[in-house]
């Protein structure tokens, strides 16, 4: 099931989210908006990394990622994308 | 302390962006000086930040019909559409004394040159976190920065004119009934630096306040020089390679 969100709160830039959810667990996802993240190239990595991750791990897993790969992120909380994540698994 | 100032006219968006990735290549391996450089677009450009999907933001039939370039920028923010503006664009290293750590302090301290250079045409503008600059509460410079190999890269845009029906037929909007809304939006919110002058302002009025403004905020002087023939070329293939390919266009 592949789901789209569109978030913007007073403390973050613009996300669009594309997520395909499957028994629980994100199949792909896609971040898309005009925040920042350094470096740029990292936070790719990190969002292909999650593919595979259970809705449940999401938020930890996404958190590791980023450090891991030393991103830092403006204007995008990982909470927010964990939070839309789960509503969206819920939903289904 | 000096900085290298550039000033290399309106050029295609594809070299805009290839230009300042070959200039941080150049201040990151030393061979080149701290660098402030300003530039136009020609043709008119819309530049998408680098996180920013392109089918989301871009109405790439209406762009093609209207001569207008698409291009990702290396930098994250929002799309822009570049046509009457000014746009500058920074690299400093990252151990280099105008260098600021934390991201905000780093976009507030050089776009203290920005709001410098709008105080020399009579405007008392400010920065607004965490990348904007506004007029009286109205927005007239958009920027967004990046750090790779040891760098700082910083650039943005000054509105000289607005055209919000213009941009808005160049970009998505999520249904035809919200376009005047978000149309009236920008006219609320967006201004460029005529309507606030009240008369127009030339391309090199703004950019010689502008360099003023940098080199007094920053407290540098500034030695007006011209790209290097390695800075050119590099330039090129990086218009070539990255920004006038359609893989990396559409790379989200």
């Amino acid at each position: 099931m592949t789901v789209q969100r569109v978030f913007k709160s007073p403390g973050t830039k613009l996300l669009r989210l594309t997520v395909d959810l499957e028994a629980g667990v994100v199949r792909s996802l896609s971040m898309r908006g005009d925040f920042f993240a350094h470096p740029e190239e990292g936070f790719d990595r990190v969002e292909a990394s999650l593919a595979g991750v259970p809705v449940g791990a999401f938020e930890a897993t996404f958190r590791s990622a980023l450090e891991r790969e030393g991103v830092s992120l403006y204007g995008l909380d990982p909470a927010d994308v964990a939070r839309l994540i789960e509503e969206a698994a819920h939903d289904a | 302390m000096t900085l290298r100032l550039l000033r290399t006219g309106v050029a295609r968006g594809a070299f805009n962006m290839g230009l300042d990735e070959a200039v941080l290549g150049s201040v990151a391996e030393g061979r080149q000086p701290p660098t402030l450089r300003f530039y136009g677009w020609n043709p008119p450009t819309v530049s998408l930040g680098y996180f920013q999907g392109l089918d989301d933001e871009v109405d790439r039939e209406a762009c093609r019909a209207a001569g207008v370039d698409v291009v990702r920028r290396i930098t994250g923010g929002g799309a822009v559409f570049h046509d009457d503006e000014l746009t500058y664009s920074v690299v400093i290293p990252e151990r280099h004394p105008l260098a600021r750590a934390d991201i905000m302090e780093s976009y507030r301290f050089l776009c203290s040159g920005l709001v410098d250079g709008l105080a020399r045409l009579g405007l008392r503008a400010a920065f607004a976190p965490l990348n904007d600059i506004l007029v009286d509460g109205r927005k007239v410079s958009g920027n967004a920065q990046t750090r790779r190999k040891g760098c700082i890269l910083q650039h943005g845009t000054v509105l000289l004119s607005v055209d919000p029906e213009r941009m808005f037929s160049l970009l998505k909007v999520p249904s035809e009934k919200l376009k005047g809304k978000l149309i009236q939006d920008i006219k609320d919110r967006v201004r460029g630096l005529d309507q606030l002058l009240g008369r127009p302002i030339g391309f090199d009025e703004a950019a010689d306040a502008l360099v003023a403004g940098f080199a007094a905020a920053l407290g540098v002087e500034l030695s007006l020089a011209e790209p290097t023939p390695t800075e050119l070329s590099e330039a090129e293939r990086h218009a070539e390679e990255r920004y006038a390919n359609e893989a990396w266009t559409s790379k989200r």
